[in-house]
């Protein structure tokens, strides 16, 4: 479904993603995994339309991205969540997750997805009324999630939704992916936390210094010595 | 004061300058040396201008209006006082430059474009205190103001602002040369760095409002009595936005480009009489234009010319 | 001071403070969402003037139906305007945008100001009146209708664009575009388009205020210099934070000057009401009602 190839990119002249390339078929769910400025959300942005490449390219369903604006890549069937979910912080839960079916037309749909999303995290139904810049972090990571999810994208590229999150919490984010997974949608997730993630996806590239080193099914990887010495603190 | 470290002229300055004496000398035309004086008028109004706005980045909105508060206390002067219209142009200049001091420090908390709108109604306030005080300015009945030579010549006229204009021009570009100068284009590219590294904005902006306003204001007083009659017309928003035309055509950040820009835009909508009717659409029609395509202004693309060749 | 003389200074004082809002409403819009400081406000109130005057006088429209064409003619002009000057100014991109922008809505002000002047004259092109008769209102007490019909449009205008940008899919994305621009592309909202709208109908709105109020304020093509120190005025009073803010700000405005024209004379007025902001804003530079959010909503 998705063909990343070649992708070269960067900010201000300072390359951050050196000749990459990964595939995701329909259906399945892929990890990104890297340290800390590897350059994996670099890679979600350009997917998502937010950064030109310098080179590569982006194929989505046989269909090429280049040039398209975010917007457009978002109503071809692509949702991006980024690490502090870009929020409309005055406006409430409900009215937030509205939005994110802003693609949606027929009102019984809309109505569906919205319960759809209540069911998966029942905090935002309570809070639904709530501002959405009142809520905590993990709160506004999970709206970001089900607004996200209210236009039953195709593919859906997370962008570190652990982070400073507390482990239930990200329990239930992790399990959430993972159920929507199972519903057919196809998620490409990344994450620093290695354990966690190798459990949920089926396969995995490793991201280091803008370039891909390893990828493989998880549970290859996992035996892997490279990633249990630096990732998972094995020896 | 001690910006003032650079007090010559650069030798196209000194150029043009020279060019202006002469033709001055040279042009018997009264048509012609009454456009000259408009222009040259209109030029050292940009100039003035564009010292706050190409240098700390706020446009002064009621910079008409300065004006105009210089050329009623300088005609005021005159005609109450008996002052010599040549002292009450500098009292004229004197005022306007408190009130700028006013001004700018009214305008301290403000950023950007609340510090133009700010400015911009401190203009309207004089402009209808003008317009109110009948009494004392006479409103819009007009004010007879004592003329500056008692012939009616233009040469002589010309050969009085054109020292001013210079002068403005020669203290103008010591400033923006001098560390003073650093200090304000600073302010102007980023009012938060220049704070990190020690630039108080609020001194340099009053500083720099007090100088542009004093300016104005002595123009203003040059203007009251070259006209004869004044009314608060002159402080109408319009005739900002023609300075800030030129001054934008001609190149922010330059000084002289709204200089350039006058002595071409002016004579040219003279010759063009039947221009001269939406002589204001032009002028629109080009600010916009100059914002959109060529940012820069004039200045700035005679620069880019000069740095690829 | 009779009770009667007080009553009428306080109705005038609501439609003009109804004008006002309607005004500052499409301004608040302008600068909330997109960002422009726009200083042609007024001329699209004027051309709003010039186009129900057009309809009415020389079409024959109906009063209701030559407002509404001069509102529809006022977001036609906004929308092309807008995607004609400030696509390209944002290609370009860029921290200068706010005051770049500034200066191309000061061009654009003087030629619509003096482009009107150029086709229709300076001439004032009035109308006697829409709606002929009054509203009786107790036993001596009449309002004409104009001005009532012209503060009921006001009110309706206000309210429908309310309902508008709080509870419709489109008025939603306004704001979500306002708020987060790259959250609302990455729901599938085109900011481009959101902020052309958002433009167009800042413009309507001025049209409409124009339009409506044709018979008390005459088609001239300077009269859009006053309507944009109003707007302005209203806007920075009432803080740029909240497009909601610019309606109560609107018709204080409105009811403290008529009450402030009376009281210290029209000429002097405008000095007391400057001086007023300043005082304000020395003490509270976001306004009277602002708030810390940058959203343009506020419940």
């Amino acid at each position: 479904m998705l063909e990343v190839e070649n992708l070269s990119a960067g900010y201000d002249g300072l390359q951050v993603l050196w000749d990459v390339s990964l595939r995701v078929r329909t259906g399945e769910f892929v990890a990104l995994l890297g340290p800390n400025g590897a350059g994996k959300s670099t890679a979600l942005r350009v997917i998502a339309g937010l950064l030109r490449p310098t080179a590569g390219s982006v194929k989505f369903a046989g269909n090429s991205l280049a040039g398209l604006r975010p917007a457009e890549i978002s109503r071809a069937g692509i949702r991006l969540i980024t690490e502090d979910s870009n929020l409309f912080l005055a406006m409430s839960v409900y009215e937030n997750l509205l939005l994110g079916a802003y693609t949606l037309r027929h009102r019984k749909r809309i109505d569906e997805r919205m319960e759809m999303a209540f069911a998966l995290f029942p905090v935002l139904k309570e809070r639904r009324k709530q501002l959405a810049g009142t809520l905590s972090g993990g709160e506004r990571k999970m709206l970001g999630l089900a607004r996200a999810l209210m236009a039953r994208p195709k593919l859906f590229l997370v962008d570190e939704p652990s982070l400073g999150l507390a482990p239930r919490i990200m329990m239930s984010v992790f399990e959430a992916l993972q159920s929507m997974n199972r519903q057919g949608m196809t998620v490409v997730l990344v994450e620093q936390n290695v354990n966690a993630t190798l459990s949920i996806a089926n396969r995995a590239y490793l991201l280091e210094r803008g370039r891909i080193v390893l990828e493989g099914e998880s549970g290859v990887l996992r035996n892997n010595t490279q990633i249990q010495e630096s990732y998972l603190g094995l020896s | 004061m001690r910006a003032f470290s650079d007090l010559r002229f650069s030798p196209p300055a000194l150029a043009a300058l020279a060019l202006l004496i002469v033709a001055g000398f040279l042009i018997d035309d009264e048509y012609i040396l009454n456009l000259m004086i408009i222009s040259l008028f209109f030029g050292a109004q940009a100039m003035v201008f564009d010292f706050t706005a190409g240098f700390i980045g706020i446009i002064n909105f009621g910079f008409a209006a300065f004006l105009g508060l210089g050329a009623y206390v300088s005609a005021l002067s005159a005609i109450r006082l008996g002052l010599s219209p040549w002292l009450a142009m500098w009292l004229g200049a004197g005022v306007a430059g408190i009130v700028g001091w006013l001004t700018a420090i009214l305008t301290l908390r403000l950023s950007g474009i609340f510090a133009t709108v700010m400015s911009w109604f401190v203009g309207l306030t004089l402009l209808s205190l003008a317009t109110a005080l009948v009494p004392l300015t006479r409103g819009s009945l007009g004010l007879s103001v004592p003329p500056l030579l008692e012939a009616a010549e233009r040469r002589p006229l010309f050969f009085a602002l054109l020292p001013l204009a210079a002068l403005i021009y020669a203290v103008l570009r010591a400033i923006t040369r001098s560390r003073v100068g650093l200090a304000f284009r600073a302010i102007g590219d980023n009012i938060e760095a220049a704070r990190a590294s020690g630039i108080n904005p609020s001194r340099y902006r009053s500083l720099n409002f007090t100088i542009s306003c004093f300016f104005a204001g002595l123009l203003g007083g040059f203007y009251a009595h070259f006209v004869g009659i004044l009314t608060p017309e002159i402080m109408a928003t319009s005739h900002t936005v023609e300075v800030l035309a030129l001054a934008y055509i001609g190149g922010r950040g330059s000084l002289w480009g709204g200089l350039a820009a006058a002595f071409l835009v002016i004579p040219v909508f003279e010759f063009l009489k039947p221009l001269f009717e939406i002589r204001l659409v032009i002028y629109g029609l080009l600010l916009i234009a100059v914002m959109i395509y060529v940012p820069d202004g004039l200045a700035g693309r005679l620069a880019r010319l000069r740095r690829v060749a | 001071m009779d009770g009667w003389a007080l009553w009428d200074l306080f109705l005038t004082g609501l439609l003009r403070g109804g004008l006002y809002a309607l005004m500052a409403l499409g301004l608040s819009l302008v600068f909330g969402v997109i960002n422009i400081p726009q200083f042609a406000h007024g001329e699209f109130y004027m051309l709003g003037a010039y186009f129900a005057y057009f309809a009415f006088f020389t079409l024959g429209s109906t009063p209701m139906v030559a407002i509404l064409l001069a509102g529809a003619a006022g977001f036609a002009a906004g929308a092309l305007i807008e995607k004609a000057l400030f696509g390209p100014l944002r290609k370009r991109g860029g921290a200068d945008w706010v005051m770049n922008t500034f200066l191309v809505t000061i061009g654009l002000s003087f030629v619509l100001q003096n482009g009107a002047l150029a086709l229709w004259g300076a001439n004032f092109r009035g109308i006697t009146g829409y709606w002929s008769g009054s509203l009786r209102l107790g036993s001596s007490m009449s309002i004409p209708l104009d001005r009532v019909a012209g503060f009921g449009l006001a009110i309706g205008a206000i309210l429908a664009f309310w309902l508008f940008l709080g509870r419709t899919r489109t008025g939603r994305a306004i704001r979500a575009v306002a708020q987060d621009e790259t959250g609302a592309a990455l729901l599938g909202i085109e900011p481009n388009r959101i902020r052309n709208l958002a433009f167009a109908l800042s413009t309507m709105l001025a049209a409409i205020a124009g339009g409506s109020l044709l018979s008390l304020n005459p088609a001239h093509p300077a009269m859009g210099s006053e309507a944009l120190f109003k707007s302005w005025f209203v806007v920075i009073l009432s803080g740029l934070g909240s497009v909601g803010a610019a309606i109560p700000g609107g018709f204080l405005v409105g009811i403290l000057e008529t009450f402030g024209s009376y009281f210290f004379g029209s000429v002097w007025q405008d000095c007391v009401s400057i001086s007023i902001i300043i005082l304000i804003l020395l003490f509270r530079p976001n306004g009277l009602f602002a708030s810390d959010v940058r959203g343009i909503w506020e419940r």
